[in-house]
């Protein structure tokens, strides 16, 4: 036990005086938060509309400009069409000079046919913002709804993302990490080395697998702490519960990296290999996006992935503040996985 | 006769080619044994096979009275090796390596009086990629005597070192020496074995083709009417080199 500990203070040692690993495991994800933090892909986002308005009367112009769910600019005809036809815009809206006071037909809206959705929305809005006008001058009595706040959690994209990007790293640290690090010790006959001593190469794994993990945990600990004091992530589930999650994969994906280690014989042979395995993942496995939108047969698939589980598990312990039950097929999924890497790695793993 | 190591009939092949071919030696306590040949003549394969690093296909080995195939985590105990391209983990200074290989045999190590033997006393907070080609195989040296070995590896520990970092070394070596270890070592500088070994092997296609002191290995050259042509030099390049950068070796 002396020696495994021993094993793993100098493991632990040798991480922080390397720069570069503090940096790939623990600041690159947090920049990367950070890079994501700036886009706002929440809501419905805007529908852009062009107004060309030929009249004195500014009434609509100013009803249409207070609803935040429109974008609204103003230029003459032949500009905002042109905006159109390159996308800018959704919709033109055209009031002409006689508008208020004939009462019909009366206004021209050109739609873009390649936006129907936002096009639909902007028309029923305008419509309503005219019926409005309408009403306002035949004083009829009408219904009115009655809106309520509600305090919802307005769960924001960092809140989708971070958990992502922390299953992401957990990936890539324990593949390239182990794949690296241990092809190193290979190539560089270090593992020769240490075979020629009496140790049990049993407790040097041990000790790097458990290095690994304990980072790992930090990681955990530093995406979450970072998250919940500069992201404003709503964090509502168990710390202990994502650590648990957290471990399991980071199991599946040390072996990954040790099987692949064990069958390359340089840096260069590793790195093609790490990225065919990591790369479909990190796009397909919702860590940036959610995977709704995949084809049906790439959601079955990738439902799947190893860090599917982790990313899926990690999101709902943190944001949905899901209980280990609740993450049962996460765990399930993980537990396979493990089983059959730790396998395949046991099997491929070489000394020399 | 003390010996320390028995070698008999050990053989190794891979595939087609017989890289140890039938070797026996055996090495006396105390003394520093060279094992010479050029590249790809076997030495190499046959230290790896006498240091457990690999299986023996036939023939056996007895070190300190142990059979090395049968009881290999005693035979590790006992030795210090010297791999070819010994190399340490990058991130521990030389002291905390000490340590380190130390609690590997389950002993506490006198870090700076290793380093000491090795004349690295200065470099105790370096990390290994900081130190030149002599001091990392000096740092070897000092790596492979953690467990205090009855006997010593090195495996052509000043291949690729220049002629001053070599004399040092040669130097750590006698020292090592005259404290009562046995060394094994390889080499294909024959002036190297002539000045450190006792008793040579001399290696060629997996073979042991002569084996003996230098000295009797000269004689028994001459007694068979040899004459060498030679020009009298009474210096050679490597000397002035030697004298115009100092006789004392200084630090490299």
């Amino acid at each position: 036990m002396r020696l495994k500990l021993k094993l793993m203070w100098a493991a632990l040692k040798m991480f922080m005086r390397q720069r570069e690993a503090i940096i790939w495991t623990i600041l690159l994800p947090l920049f990367m938060v950070f890079l994501f933090s700036f886009v706002k892909f929440d809501g419905l986002g805007h529908v852009a509309i062009g107004v060309v308005n030929h009249s004195q009367d500014t009434t609509l112009v100013a009803a249409l400009r207070t609803i935040q769910a429109l974008k609204i600019s103003e230029g003459k005809t032949e500009q905002e069409l042109l905006h159109l036809q390159k996308g800018e815009r959704a919709l033109v809206l055209v009031i002409p000079v006689a508008f208020q006071q004939i009462g019909n037909d009366s206004l021209t809206l050109y739609l873009n046919a390649e936006k129907p959705q936002e096009t639909q929305t902007g028309k029923l809005i305008i419509q309503r913002a005219l019926d409005e006008l309408a009403l306002r001058q035949s004083h009829l009595p009408r219904h009115m709804l009655r809106a309520e706040l509600v305090n919802s959690r307005n769960l924001t994209y960092i809140d989708f993302l971070l958990p992502g990007i922390l299953a992401m790293s957990i990936m890539q640290s324990g593949v390239f990490g182990v794949a690296f690090g241990f092809v190193i010790l290979k190539k560089r006959g270090i593992l020769r080395r240490l075979l020629a001593t009496p140790m049990k190469i049993g407790d040097f794994i041990f000790a790097q697998v458990c290095t690994r993990l304990l980072i790992l945990m930090l990681q955990v600990l530093v995406m979450v702490g970072a998250g919940v004091l500069f992201f404003n992530l709503h964090f509502i589930g168990s710390i202990f519960n994502m650590l648990l999650v957290a471990l399991l994969g980071g199991v599946v994906f040390l072996a990954i990296g040790f099987a692949l280690s064990g069958v390359s014989k340089s840096e260069d042979q590793v790195a093609p290999l790490a990225n065919v395995i990591t790369l479909p993942m990190l796009m397909l496995s919702g860590v940036f996006f959610s995977r709704e939108n995949l084809p049906g047969f790439a959601h079955v698939i990738t439902d799947f992935f190893p860090l599917t589980y982790l990313a899926d598990g990690l999101r709902s312990i943190a944001i949905e503040g899901a209980t280990l039950v609740d993450v049962l097929p996460q765990l399930f999924g993980l537990t396979v996985w493990a089983v059959i890497t730790l396998f395949i790695a046991i099997k491929a793993f070489r000394w020399e | 006769m003390n010996s320390v190591l028995v070698v008999s009939h050990l053989k190794k092949r891979y595939g087609d080619l017989i890289a140890v071919d039938g070797v026996s030696f055996d090495v006396m306590r105390g003394e520093v044994f060279g094992i010479l040949g050029p590249n790809g003549a076997g030495k190499t394969t046959t230290l790896e096979m006498i240091e457990t690093l690999r299986p023996i296909d036939s023939g056996q080995v007895l070190l300190d009275g142990l059979n090395v195939q049968r009881e290999p985590q005693k035979v590790k105990q006992r030795i210090g090796v010297q791999l070819q391209s010994s190399s340490f983990f990058d991130k521990l200074t030389l002291t905390e390596l000490l340590l380190l290989f130390g609690e590997m045999y389950e002993r506490q190590v006198d870090a700076p009086a290793l380093l000491e033997e090795a004349e690295l006393r200065d470099k105790a907070k370096s990390y290994v990629t900081q130190l030149s080609g002599g001091q990392k195989q000096r740092f070897s040296i000092a790596a492979a005597l953690v467990n205090d070995p009855v006997i010593l590896f090195l495996d052509e520990p000043t291949t690729g070192l220049d002629p001053q970092a070599r004399r040092h070394l040669w130097g750590v070596i006698r020292r090592i020496r005259s404290e009562g270890k046995t060394i094994v070592l390889t080499t294909h500088y024959m002036e190297e074995a002539e000045e450190l070994c006792d008793r040579v092997a001399i290696m060629d296609s997996g073979k042991i083709i002569a084996n003996a002191p230098p000295q009797e290995l000269i004689r028994q050259l001459l007694a068979k009417g040899f004459t060498k042509e030679r020009i009298e030099r009474l210096a050679n390049l490597e000397d002035v080199f030697l004298d115009l950068t100092g006789h004392s070796l200084r630090e490299e």
